[in-house]
């Protein structure tokens, strides 16, 4: 049984069709990469297992259970926990608090092993990312490169069996990069169990993590496959830098 | 030099008085409230004091509402006379006790609250606010529709006071000391809620849905639960003014003070619970008593002065009294921590001596 499976999953915006009978799976301790160009229905892909859009036709299945159509609160408490391409902090709050909210939530509460306060498990979150400076800093004062980390610091809070980052590298420098690389290898060590997806723009970042690529163009599925194929695939180097004259 | 003299005691007072903490401050605030009736005020000004009291209340359950979960209500009279109208009715029709009718219209507060909240809780920002405006104006009209229930426009007058077996003068004072220690108690109340886990929850909401629910928060409940304490306590505001003037009438549901009450919680500080208590009280001691009684000016010149007051305070703190004198502080605790010659006050001295 795979941990989360797609089937047939279509979503359609008036004319466009943004996701167009996709079908992956990911199994437990995997990271799976998602690529393509700008618009070819990553993100959609994203909102469509978190459950902030339905889809339009298709099934997806998360640990063998049907969770197609919940609420995206739901989803998030079954253990998918995702972060937002454009970062989507609670600016009035400290950072802590950021995550602590993820922590008031029902799965959140539930994961506190009982010899740890909520306080404490709060700190563990930022000390994996490596934000506990920041701590009691209200949010909006806070950088981007931090709020990338705080975004993926509060989707850890909630001990997630499948995390979906999306595009953690997205306006980050080089050494920043070189950090989050690390905090999400050392994510993947410390709990192997835990199936991470990743879409990403950035290729040479994400080839360096991930153990299998699905390559998105138009909203259609056009390769699947182990890092060093894909970059050799012929169709995604079309897709990438255009047809050879 | 006028304006020297005024710029050197606005410094003293920032760093003198502006360095005791918030706590102590209210705490300040509230002692000097509770002796207030040691100088023998006539009964027309407590009974300023008194509404005023009720009116902070009614800001404070509207500013968790509108200030921590962002739920944006214009029509907040409805739960202060949903309030009114439960305990005149009950005390009209079927002579309950005093006692008896406050619990019972605070709890018809709260189940309307729940009711009202599900069909508001589909729309969001502007088009909430436009729904909730229309609430009591609904509530206006099935009042005056069944008119040999509610009385219509006349209202149910001769609802029972809190104290009938004191004397007249002393039924002031009685009700004065009832009113500000319920308000010292829906205070803590309301306090302790926002800054609860809870509360932050409720942040997280007005900062934003969508981050709230992946984290696996659910919104619904929350809005909910928010509705239902801001009508708990808006009612509670409600029952306890109309047994207060002994009237339930539909001055209580009118929109003016569904208004005021964006006016003192803006003033106030929205979002921190105890600046709109603070708030009502300024604006009110401003509006029925420096405006009416010292002064005496003729109603228009009285809102006009009022209003550009309000417009002056609101464009010098944006966010609020509250806020600002908590921004204050920080500067001060900040300059302090830069340098160690002291509070802002000692370094205008320095100057002085270089000079």
């Amino acid at each position: 049984m795979h941990l989360l499976e797609v089937e047939k999953l279509t979503k359609r915006f008036g004319g466009l069709t943004a996701v167009n009978n996709v079908s992956f799976h990911v199994d437990e301790g995997e990271i799976v990469g998602i690529i393509g160009p700008n618009g070819s229905g990553k993100t959609t892909l994203f909102h469509l297992i978190s459950g902030f859009l339905k889809s339009d036709s298709g099934t997806i299945k998360f640990k063998g259970e049907n969770i197609t159509g919940l609420a995206p609160h739901k989803i998030a408490n079954k253990g998918i926990a995702r972060t937002f391409q454009v970062v989507r902090p609670f600016r009035h709050l400290p950072v802590i608090a950021n995550v602590m909210v993820a922590l008031k939530s029902p799965r959140g509460a539930k994961k506190i092993e009982w010899i740890k306060t909520f306080e404490r498990k709060a700190i563990d979150m930022l000390e994996d990312v490596g934000l506990t400076e920041l701590m009691l800093e209200p949010a909006e004062n806070v950088g981007h490169g931090d709020l990338k980390r705080l975004e993926m610091a509060r989707a850890l809070a909630l001990e997630p069996d499948l995390l979906m980052l999306d595009e953690p590298f997205g306006g980050l420098n080089p050494l920043e990069t070189d950090f989050l690389t690390k905090s999400i290898q050392r994510i993947h060590l410390d709990h192997p169990s835990r199936g991470i997806v990743i879409v990403e723009h950035k290729l040479y970042a994400l080839m360096k993590i991930v153990k299998r690529v699905i390559v998105l163009h138009e909203g259609e599925k056009i390769a699947e496959g182990k890092p060093e194929e894909i970059t050799k695939n012929k169709k995604v180097i079309e897709v990438y830098m255009g047809k050879a004259m | 030099m006028v304006t020297g003299y005024f710029r050197r005691a606005y410094s003293s007072f920032v760093a003198h008085v502006l360095d005791i903490p918030p706590r102590l401050l209210a705490l300040l605030l509230f002692l000097l409230l509770l002796s207030f009736p040691i100088v023998n005020p006539p009964s027309s000004t407590l009974l300023i004091l008194t509404t005023a009291s009720l009116l902070a209340i009614f800001a404070a359950s509207w500013d968790l509402l509108v200030g921590r979960t962002g739920q944006i209500s214009l029509g907040h009279a409805l739960f202060f006379g949903i309030g009114t109208y439960a305990t005149g009715l009950l005390s009209y029709h079927l002579n309950w006790p005093i006692w008896v009718t406050i619990p019972l219209s605070v709890l018809v507060g709260f189940l309307a609250a729940v009711l009202i909240g599900f069909p508001c809780l589909r729309v969001k920002g502007h088009y909430l606010a436009l729904v909730t405006m229309a609430f009591p104006i609904i509530l206006i009209g099935l009042i005056l529709y069944f008119k040999n229930i509610t009385r219509g426009d006349a209202g149910i007058w001769g609802l029972p006071k809190f104290f009938p077996f004191l004397p007249y003068k002393q039924q002031f004072i009685a009700e004065y000391y009832f009113t500000l220690l319920l308000l010292f108690a829906s205070g803590i109340i309301l306090y302790k809620i926002a800054n609860s886990k809870t509360g932050m929850v409720m942040v997280s909401i007005l900062d934003d849905e969508l981050a709230s629910k992946a984290c696996g928060v659910n919104i619904t409940k929350y809005k909910l639960m928010a509705f239902a304490i801001s009508g708990i306590f808006a009612s509670l505001a409600g029952s306890v003014n109309a047994h207060l003037l002994q009237v339930a009438n539909l001055a209580s549901l009118r929109v003016t003070l569904s208004f005021m009450v964006i006016v003192w919680t803006i003033f106030g500080g929205l979002g921190t619970i105890y600046g709109p208590i603070v708030g009502v009280y300024i604006l009110q001691v401003l509006d029925q008593y420096v405006l009416t009684k010292i002064v005496d000016v003729p109603t228009p010149w009285r809102i006009i002065i009022y209003s550009a007051i309000v417009i002056v305070f609101v464009l010098k703190w944006p966010r609020g009294l509250a806020r600002f004198v908590t921004d204050k502080q920080e500067d001060l605790e900040e300059a302090r921590d830069i340098d160690e010659r002291g509070p802002r006050i000692w370094r205008t001295y320095k100057k002085k001596e270089k000079k």
